[in-house]
Parts: C-alpha cells; sequence; structure tokens
C-alpha cells in the first residue's frame, strides 16, 4: 500500500534556486526509506513539502492517494501523521523541559491531561530518557538531544516518520541507539523515511533507496539494486559502501562467487568461501568423484563450529593412495544466539541463564534495557553493532545472550533467522522468556563429547 | 556543566520541593529582616537562610561564600560610611585624618549595624530562592499569578533560547579568539561588533526554525504549561512553622533592644 506519493513535484526557492523538479515518488506503508545524496540535493527541502510546511510550486504530495490540501485543518491532520524529526536537535526542542517539550505535541492535538500524560511518559520510556523529564535540554548530551527530538514526534503517534540526517554529530554509540530506535518503530508499523549522505548507513538499514541529486530523483530501487550501479552513484557524488566495495575486491580476487550484495560484517564474512581442499588417505577402491563421509570432526580440523559433519568429493588421487578431496562442512554444535525480552526482567532468572546456559557473550540493545541491566552490574561485553557480533560470535561456536525489549526481540529475531537461513550455517536463536522457550537449555544436558569420533 | 546559578539550582534536592512554600519562606524572612528594629532578628534570618541553602540545598559553601561576597562588598562601604557620618550619642571611637576630624559615635553605629545586617538577610533569602528554585520550576509560578499566557510562553521560549544563543556566542567568540580577534583594543572592538550583528542574524534565522518546529507539530497559538505537582508534607509545614513562630518571637523580644 502507498502511503505517501508525489506527482510531478516541483519546488524553487524564492530568490529563484530549483530546490525541487519534477519528482515523481511512492512511498509503500511499513518500509524503511533512505534519500541519499551530497549536501544540497534538495532532501530537507522535499521533506518540508512531505509535511505540508512548504507548499509545492506544481505537482502534489498525496497521502492515502489523496491530494495535500493547505487549508489549516488538513494540514494539521498531516501534521499529526507525518512527523519530522530535525537535523539539529536546538531547532527543534523548544521547551524549558523534556517533559514539556515532549507533551508539547499531543497537547496541541486537544488531549485530555491524562492521554498527553500517557503519551509522553511512554515516549520517554521508549527512548530511554524517563529519568531525565525534568531535566532542562541545554544541560543533555547531543545523542540525549536527539532522543527528546524523536521522543517528541513519537508522542503524536504519527504513521509515518521523518528523519533529515538522523546521525548526524552523533558518536557511534548514540548513532546505533538511534537506529535500534528506528527499527523498533518499523516493525510496530510506522514507515520510516531518513535522509542521509551516510552510504553505509543507507545501505545497511534501508529496504528501499531514492538516490537524489541536484534537485532531481537520479534513481530508485533496494539498496543492493543501487549501490551496485558504480555510474550512478559517481553521478549522485557518492561512493559505494564499504561492505560492496571489500566484496567486490574479494569476488575480483576469486575468493568469493555467486554476485551477492552482503549488508553486514557476518554477512561478508560468508561469502568468504574459498575451496576448503584437503589430503587424505582414502581405501583403495575409491575412484576420482566419488563421495566419502569422514565423519564429525573438531578442534582444530573444524573451522566454522565446535563440530561439524564432513563430506568430501575426491578430485583427484595420487598413486601412493592419498587423495586430493574437497570439504564440505556441516556445523553440528555451534554457538548460539539467546534473546531475552526485558519487558519480562528478572535478575535471578538471567543470572541463572548466564551460569547455566555457559554464556561468555552477553550485549543490550536499546537504551531501557541497558540501563536496566547496568543498574544490577551485568557485565555486558558489547553495546553497539550487537546482533552482527552476535552473529560472529556465534559463528565461532560461543553462546551470547541479547538482552532487549519490545519490538527490538522480534527484529534481533528476524535478522538472525534471515542469517541462518540465507548462509546455511545453523546455529540456534531463540527467546529465553517468551511462551515457546528455547530448544537450547534443554540440550545442554547433553554432553558434547559424545559427537566425538 | 555548572556555570551559572541556575545549574546549581537545577541540582539542588530542595528543587523538587513545593514552590510555594519555599516562596512563602522568603516572603516571610524578607519581610521580618526588613521590618526587624533590632540587628538580631535579620542576622537570625541570614544564619538560617544561609545554613537551608548550603545544609539543605546542598549549595557549595565555597560558592555561596563568593556570591555573597560581591553584595556585601557593596553594602559595607555603604555602612562605613553611615557609621562616620551620622548619629548622635557617646563617641566610641574618633581620630583625625589629614586633619579632618572622623569619629563613629553610638547611634550612627547601631544604625549601621541595622542596615548591614538588613541587607545581608535579604540576600541570604534571595539566594535561598535562587539557588534552589531553577528558572523552569517558577513558569509555574508565574502561571498561578495570573500571568498574561503569551507572557509566560514568551519567558519560556526565552529561557530555552538563551542557553542555545550563549552556546553559539561562546563559539564564535571562540573562533574569533583563536584567530586573534581579540589581540587588541581596535580589533577586540570590531570583533564583538561582528559577534553582536551574527547573534542578531541567527537569532533571526532561529525565529524562522522555532516557527517551522512548532509548526509541524501542529503548533494552534497555545502552550500549555505542564505543572509537576508537589504537596506540601506534613513534617514540612511544621517545622515552617515553628520557623516562622521562632522568628516572630525572635523579632518581639529584640525590638527594643541594641547592640552597642
Amino acid at each position: 500500500m502507498i502511503i505517501l506519493e508525489t506527482r510531478d513535484l516541483k519546488y524553487t526557492y524564492p530568490d529563484g534556486t530549483s530546490a525541487i523538479q519534477d519528482l515523481n515518488i511512492e512511498i509503500k506503508k511499513g518500509k524503511k526509506v533512505a534519500f541519499v545524496g551530497q549536501n544540497g540535493s534538495g532532501k530537507s527541502t522535499l521533506f518540508l513539502l512531505l509535511n505540508g510546511t512548504l507548499k509545492p510550486e506544481e505537482g502534489e504530495v498525496l497521502f492515502h492517494g489523496a491530494p495535500f490540501k493547505y487549508d489549516s485543518k488538513s494540514l494539521r491532520e498531516i501534521r499529526k501523521s507525518v512527523g519530522i524529526v530535525f537535523q539539529n536537535s536546538d531547532d527543534q526542542i523548544f521547551a524549558p523541559t523534556v517533559y514539556q517539550d515532549v507533551a508539547f505535541g499531543p497537547a496541541n492535538l486537544g488531549y485530555s491531561k491524562e492521554r498527553v500524560d500517557a503519551c509522553v511518559q511512554h515516549a520517554l520510556e521508549h527512548v530511554g530518557l524517563s529519568r531525565l523529564k525534568d531535566k532542562p535540554p541545554h544541560h543533555l548530551s547531543g545523542g540525549q538531544k536527539k532522543r527528546v527530538a524523536i521522543a517528541g514526534v513519537m508522542a503524536m503517534e504519527p504513521e509515518v516518520i521523518i528523519l533529515d540526517e538522523p546521525l548526524s554529530n552523533l558518536d557511534p554509540m548514540g548513532a546505533d541507539e538511534i537506529m535500534d530506535l528506528l527499527h523498533e518503530f518499523n516493525h510496530f508499523g510506522s514507515t520510516i523515511i531518513i535522509s542521509t549522505h551516510d552510504v553505509d548507513l543507507a545501505y545497511r538499514w534501508s529496504d528501499y533507496v531514492f538516490l537524489m541529486s541536484n534537485s532531481k530523483l537520479i534513481g530508485q530501487g533496494t539498496p543492493a539494486e543501487i549501490f551496485r550501479e558504480q555510474e550512478l552513484l559517481k553521478k549522485a557524488g557518492l561512493r559505494q559502501p564499504t561492505t560492496l566495495e571489500i566484496y567486490h575486491e574479494i569476488e575480483r580476487r576469486g575468493l568469493a562467487y555467486g554476485r551477492n550484495s552482503p549488508k553486514t560484517i557476518p554477512e561478508l564474512v560468508n561469502t568468504l568461501k574459498p575451496l576448503d581442499l584437503m589430503w587424505v588417505d582414502v581405501p583403495p577402491k575409491v575412484k576420482e568423484g566419488d563421495s566419502l563421509n569422514l565423519g564429525v570432526m573438531y578442534g582444530e580440523y573444524a573451522t566454522q563450529s565446535p563440530y561439524e559433519a564432513i563430506n568430501a568429493s575426491v578430485l583427484h588421487i595420487h598413486p601412493n593412495g592419498r587423495a586430493i578431496v574437497e570439504l564440505k562442512r556441516k556445523g553440528i554444535k555451534a554457538g548460539g544466539v539467546l534473546l531475552y525480552d526485558t519487558d519480562n526482567y528478572s535478575l535471578e532468572e538471567i543470572r541463572q541463564i548466564l551460569k547455566e546456559g555457559e554464556m561468555v557473550f552477553v550485549g543490550a540493545m536499546g537504551k531501557k534495557s541497558k540501563n536496566l541491566v547496568e543498574q544490577d552490574g551485568i557485565h555486558l561485553d558489547v553495546t553497539s553493532g550487537v546482533i552482527d557480533k552476535s552473529i560472529l560470535m556465534a559463528l565461532c561456536g560461543k553462546r551470547c545472550l541479547i538482552l532487549t525489549a519490545g519490538g527490538m526481540v522480534d527484529h534481533a529475531l528476524k535478522r538472525i533467522r534471515e542469517y541462518v537461513e540465507k548462509s546455511g550455517i545453523e546455529f540456534t536463536v531463540g527467546v529465553v522468556n517468551r511462551e515457546e522457550g528455547c530448544k537450547w537449555l534443554e540440550e545442554a544436558d547433553e554432553s558434547p563429547e559424545m559427537l566425538k569420533l | 556543566m555548572t556555570n551559572i546559578l541556575d545549574d546549581y539550582a537545577l541540582m539542588s534536592p530542595l528543587r523538587h520541593r513545593n514552590n510555594w512554600l519555599k516562596l512563602a519562606v522568603v516572603f516571610f524572612g524578607l519581610l521580618i529582616g526588613v521590618s526587624s528594629t533590632s540587628a538580631i532578628t535579620p542576622l537570625f534570618i541570614a544564619l538560617s537562610m544561609s545554613f537551608a541553602t548550603v545544609a539543605l540545598g546542598k549549595a557549595p559553601l565555597k560558592l555561596y561564600l563568593k556570591l555573597l561576597l560581591a553584595p556585601v562588598g557593596f553594602a559595607a562601604t555603604g555602612v562605613i560610611i553611615i557609621a562616620f557620618f551620622s548619629g548622635s550619642g557617646p563617641e566610641l571611637l574618633s581620630f583625625k585624618l589629614i586633619g579632618y576630624p572622623f569619629s563613629i559615635r553610638a547611634d550612627g553605629l547601631e544604625l549601621a549595624l541595622l542596615v548591614l545586617s538588613r541587607s545581608l538577610s535579604g540576600m541570604c533569602c534571595l539566594y535561598f530562592l535562587s539557588l534552589t528554585t531553577p528558572m523552569i520550576e517558577l513558569f509555574a509560578v508565574l502561571k498561578a499569578s495570573r500571568l498574561p499566557e503569551s507572557v509566560i510562553e514568551l519567558s519560556m521560549l526565552i529561557y530555552r533560547y538563551i542557553f542555545v544563543f550563549l552556546d553559539m556566542a561562546l563559539s564564535i567568540r571562540y573562533a574569533q579568539t583563536v584567530r586573534l580577534g581579540y589581540s587588541n583594543l581596535r580589533r577586540s572592538i570590531h570583533s564583538m561588533s561582528m559577534l553582536g550583528s551574527t547573534l542578531f542574524i541567527r537569532s533571526w534565522e532561529q525565529g524562522d526554525k522555532l516557527f517551522l518546529a512548532m509548526n509541524s507539530r501542529c503548533y494552534d497559538g497555545k502552550m500549555t504549561l505542564f505543572e509537576v505537582h508537589r504537596p506540601v508534607r506534613a513534617t514540612e509545614l511544621f517545622l515552617t512553622f515553628a520557623y516562622f513562630l521562632s522568628t516572630l518571637i525572635l523579632f518581639y523580644f529584640t525590638k527594643n533592644i541594641s547592640i552597642v
């Protein structure tokens, strides 16, 4: 379903510079959309047009198929449904305290005092700032200000959230938290639109990319499609995402095959599959091209997980009875990633899981979960890029626990399952404290020694 | 980041107490202090207010003394002049300076002490207010005192943007300093004027952006102020009354007592 649409949109600034020319875009509901382009390519102006702040010179903007009307009542409706977070938080936060600023939107919608309070509490809790609600904005850090700005928009419960350069001026940790938040909103059904000139971010994060240059749309498509087009990127004044560039170089050297588009480091690592060859002694009757079952290997022979079932196909037999075989590995007892939903938090339960599940790697996603866990003195190995790092650890046979809450649980679960499916490397994924339970803890009694050759 | 009084007030534990109670204590102190006829009651008020600010309000003692020093310096110069040039009664001290006779008389000294103690008590009361009650708490008080809504809205916006512009001014000044903009008087004046004009233009722009930001969150010409409800506890009420009573008793019994 298309939620926002523009037709032949044109906008010129009062001084005559054109900001948007002949723009036709369709944004689907529930997607994560990125507008990518250099500074001054017209992204910010477009956002003000999408929110009804600017009126197009020609063409129209449609919301749910109905063209924008520019009388004050219709504008109110549009602004309630399409929230915008500005690049500079100081432009957006104008009330003397955090609470008052977040309450501004809901109060303008004419909600009752109780409802406003509920909206504000909910939004602040979501962005992990409940404790700072009575602080004045000038006592907050850049990342905190950004989160206040997001909470202020979120409190109005818009269908579409537009963020202009959401990660500018943020440190990596702060940036990661904002991106986790956006994933979560998206999971709950919000359509998210961001503008950025960070190609890595757009490539990794978005479902759909619009490429802008000189106030025109010069390309659109899935990130994998768009960022493969070197010429297009050059025209837009951008470069290729780092992971993709590395992958192309690896592919050129024959170390990877298949024209993949790895987005994350685990995906990139997974594309690295050189021929896995080995000298083995074979029984006399084996011919070239036969398939051999080498059984289960572990220790230094298992490279991808602690225990691997290995099949081999014979490529060449040497006169002295030794043969070169190509190995096909299948991990048996890999590590895994467990998720813990901190909405039903119990310190004892976590301690027990850490001990009995032999977790060696603990991460937390979302400000709320981090605060909760740090209060109770649980050591966190990682707090940014949690999903990727956990997958990498699981690939090395380690067991990881990710503490997170709400929509981020499902988001993480989805991402990891997708990885397992795509890569074909099995490891356990599950949510501990949800109804379906987790297979893995029950398996823990089973001794790995049983699997020895 | 603690640079101004408001920052200390924001961190004070007394910030979370009822504003009206604090205001009542301050106004009571001001009134009694000014109307007292002996120096003892104002001194008592000054001491108790200082105690409340430093011990209960957790204002750093060093800062508090430094803050007091400035107005006390002013008061002291005035008081010395009063002591020498007014009053009658027995001479307490006299000397000659370059042929001119100077003398302090009992009445003059009494008056001087009274003036000093009154101004001290007033200052302590006001410092108590400004070190325990940040501006953001006072907006609710302004609203309750029936000020026009637009005045309160404006004051809220101004409060917020003071800090934005302060930051801006500091960074511009820094940028000027590192490029030797303040190396001599002429350049300083030039840089200062540039800073002023830039700030003016920036604040104009900021106004536009503010309007945009408010509009995109459905601004309809009214900014609602959300008050935090802070009930007065029984112990607080009791202690305040005990304080009022003891001050009044002291006020009554010392009204005719002179120290000198």
